[in-house]
């Protein structure tokens, strides 16, 4: 297991460091370009076809699976790395040409929409019966036509047992008493937005004006207690200054490697009003150059042996059959952290919000923090 | 005016500038006109729509609490600069130039880094707290935000500071002090008017990129910290809205240099009158 920063604790930072280079590149390129139909249903036989440039989060695959593959088909694999889906979506608008992306749900339906995902037909890939079959037609692209899934995750909220005794299973722990001033929120208006939704009993993705007023109110009650924003839980919990932080699960396996001495204070709760799920994906993007090799590099990371590898280097479960032990050990001292499939068929996914609810969204969470 | 405007940036600042802002000032102004589309990307046109909503109340507050923490910034960077780049010009001698690297040398490593390490030294359970005792809440606070900035710009503070004073002559201070001048009085008399200029310059470097900030506020700051660096981060990696982000940006770039526009010009004439 890597140490130190991970890639949703970096994001943000980064994320602006980076917006020059992306506002030149968004710049020079026309816009929204579609790419054609036929474009993406071209039939590509999984075999190498050259080199593979692969672009993904820093730190979100086991380097030794890269050498190997390198080894095995004799070929060179190099990555680039994204710290935000908007600056991977910017990159892919203004024309980079990737082998093999890893988009999260919300953004795999963009991408399909805008014929930018080339169609991987699984019947290529040998280790494709090991994917649960919840995601055989995900909400996110039918059929499963465009994308392979890769890791799962969770949305709770990480805190210290030897400060805060009285957690109750709830997003109201938002609030909690003992942890006021000393509680963190996600630094994320739909991690944000989206507790406060399930706390009053909403839909996560809701967009009614009247339900996202009183969750402003949930919010702005929440503030109170709050110590700020973050995207840091590992570091903050570990130094002291949270006690209560909402948190990715993900964070707290990370957490647990960070911390010197008793990582067992470290908890993790999911929320009985709601449990947020996300996944993200690998796909092909339409304008690969070496779509084969990519289709054979999914299919390698898709065997349990190599999964399970995956898994204890970046902390996240993956949903293929097989690769359950591995994530079980990370989890044996806290299962809140896991991730089932019944999770993920009751849990709340993040949409895709048009432009007009993302306005909303944004303005609430403007007023709060503002 | 615009002469005496153009003459303390120097030519090659004036080249940089207009080379390395021009062009993207230009893209931004495109892109404010536009529209956010589905995709998150920008559909062009001409929509002043964004403009409008950019000059909503509601983001009053978040601009005059990054003012307000910039020009904090200033006043400490050149409280804290000023001494620093005099000490090293002045009683430097051979070490000059080691010392100003050392100044330049954290610098080095990337701002939002150092800012993390900030995070890690002043936690509640963090190294300064465990040598305190008595622990003490840096963090999460205005004071750890403008603490972050001053930390983050100090360098383009001392920098002009010393080269001002680098090229003023030395000489000058002796016949300050030949026409029986104290100490205090050779300092505002004669070397003070003569580094104005490095001030100016220290002070607009300093402020300009702190007002805009946004690593600071994000990792140092608390609930209440919110700044406009924020805001447009916020609009461009979080709700997908490049136009609006680009108006705010733009709409931020005019209230500057209305206001340096100003400031640069009430201070060229208080320094007509020392002259």
């Amino acid at each position: 297991m890597a140490e130190g920063i991970r890639r949703r604790e970096f994001l943000q930072g980064g994320a602006g460091l980076a917006l020059g280079a992306s506002l030149f590149g968004a710049g020079c390129g026309v816009g929204e370009e579609k790419a054609s139909k036929d474009a993406v249903t071209k039939v590509v036989p999984a075999k190498i076809d050259g080199d593979l440039l692969i672009f993904n989060w820093t730190e979100y695959m086991e380097p030794s699976l890269i050498k190997g593959f390198e080894k095995r088909y004799d070929v060179k694999v190099s990555q680039a790395n994204f710290d935000s889906m908007p600056s991977m979506m910017a990159k892919l608008r203004s024309g980079n040409e990737y082998d093999l992306i890893f988009p999260t749900a919300d953004y795999i339906n963009r991408l399909v929409k805008a014929n930018m995902l080339l169609q991987l037909d699984r019947e290529k890939l040998s280790n494709a019966d090991g994917i649960y079959p919840f995601f055989d037609d995900p909400w996110y692209d039918g059929g499963s036509a465009h994308t392979v899934p890769y890791a799962m995750y969770t949305t709770g909220i990480a805190w210290r047992e030897d400060k805060v005794g009285d957690m109750t299973g709830s997003w109201s722990d938002m609030a909690n008493e003992t942890a006021k001033g000393r509680t963190f929120m996600l630094d994320d208006f739909k991690e944000g937005i989206g507790q406060a939704n399930l706390l009053n009993g909403f839909d996560l993705n809701a967009t009614d004006p009247a339900e996202l007023e009183q969750t402003k109110g949930t919010l702005e009650h929440q503030k109170e207690y709050l110590r700020g924003y973050s995207t840091n839980a590992a570091p903050l919990l570990v130094n002291g200054t949270a006690w209560v932080h909402h948190a990715w699960n993900g964070d707290i396996v990370n957490t647990r490697n960070q911390a010197k001495k008793n990582p067992e204070n470290f908890k993790f709760e999911t929320c009985k009003e709601g449990l947020p799920v996300g996944s993200d994906c690998m796909a092909i993007p339409s304008n690969a150059k070496h779509p084969g090799t990519a289709l054979l590099f999914i299919d390698w990371m898709l065997d349990p042996e190599h999964a399970s590898a995956n898994i204890a280097y970046f902390g996240y479960p993956m949903p293929i059959k097989g690769a359950e032990a591995a994530f079980a050990e990370l989890a044996a001292d806290d299962p809140a952290i896991e991730v089932s499939v019944e999770d993920l068929e009751n849990g709340s996914q993040f949409e895709e919000l048009s432009p007009d609810d993302r306005k909303a969204w944004d303005r609430v969470w403007t007023e709060v923090k503002a | 005016m615009t002469g005496a405007f153009w003459r303390r940036f120097l030519v090659p600042g004036a080249l940089w500038l207009v080379v390395f802002f021009a062009v993207p000032f230009g893209i931004t102004i495109a892109i404010s006109l536009g529209q956010a589309t589905e995709l998150g990307g920008v559909l062009y046109g001409f929509d002043a729509g964004n403009y409008a909503d950019a000059l909503d109340p509601l983001f009053a507050p978040v601009l005059l609490r990054s003012v307000g923490y910039a020009a904090a910034t200033a006043v400490i960077c050149l409280l804290i600069g000023y001494p620093v780049a005099y000490t090293i010009a002045r009683y430097g001698g051979r070490y000059k130039h080691a010392l100003i690297a050392a100044v330049l040398l954290p610098f080095l490593t990337n701002y939002l880094v150092r800012t993390y390490a900030w995070v890690a030294l002043l936690a509640d359970e963090g190294l300064v707290n465990q040598l305190a005792g008595e622990p003490i809440r840096f963090l999460n606070t205005r004071w750890a935000v403008i603490g972050g900035l001053v930390y983050g710009y100090l360098g383009f503070m001392i920098l002009p500071i010393y080269a001002a004073l680098e090229r003023m002559n030395p000489a000058l201070i002796e016949a300050g002090k030949d026409l029986y001048g104290t100490p205090r009085q050779t300092f505002w008399h004669v070397t003070w008017p003569q580094t104005l200029p490095g001030v100016l310059a220290g002070t607009v470097l300093v402020f300009l990129p702190a007002v805009g900030d946004f690593v600071s506020a994000q990792l140092l700051g608390g609930p209440d910290t919110y700044m406009v660096g924020n805001l447009i981060q916020q609009q461009f990696f979080g709700a997908d809205n490049w136009p609006f982000g680009a108006a705010l940006t733009i709409v931020l770039m005019a209230f500057l240099a209305i206001f340096m526009f100003l400031y640069l010009r009430g201070s060229s004439s208080r320094r007509g009158a020392l002259a």
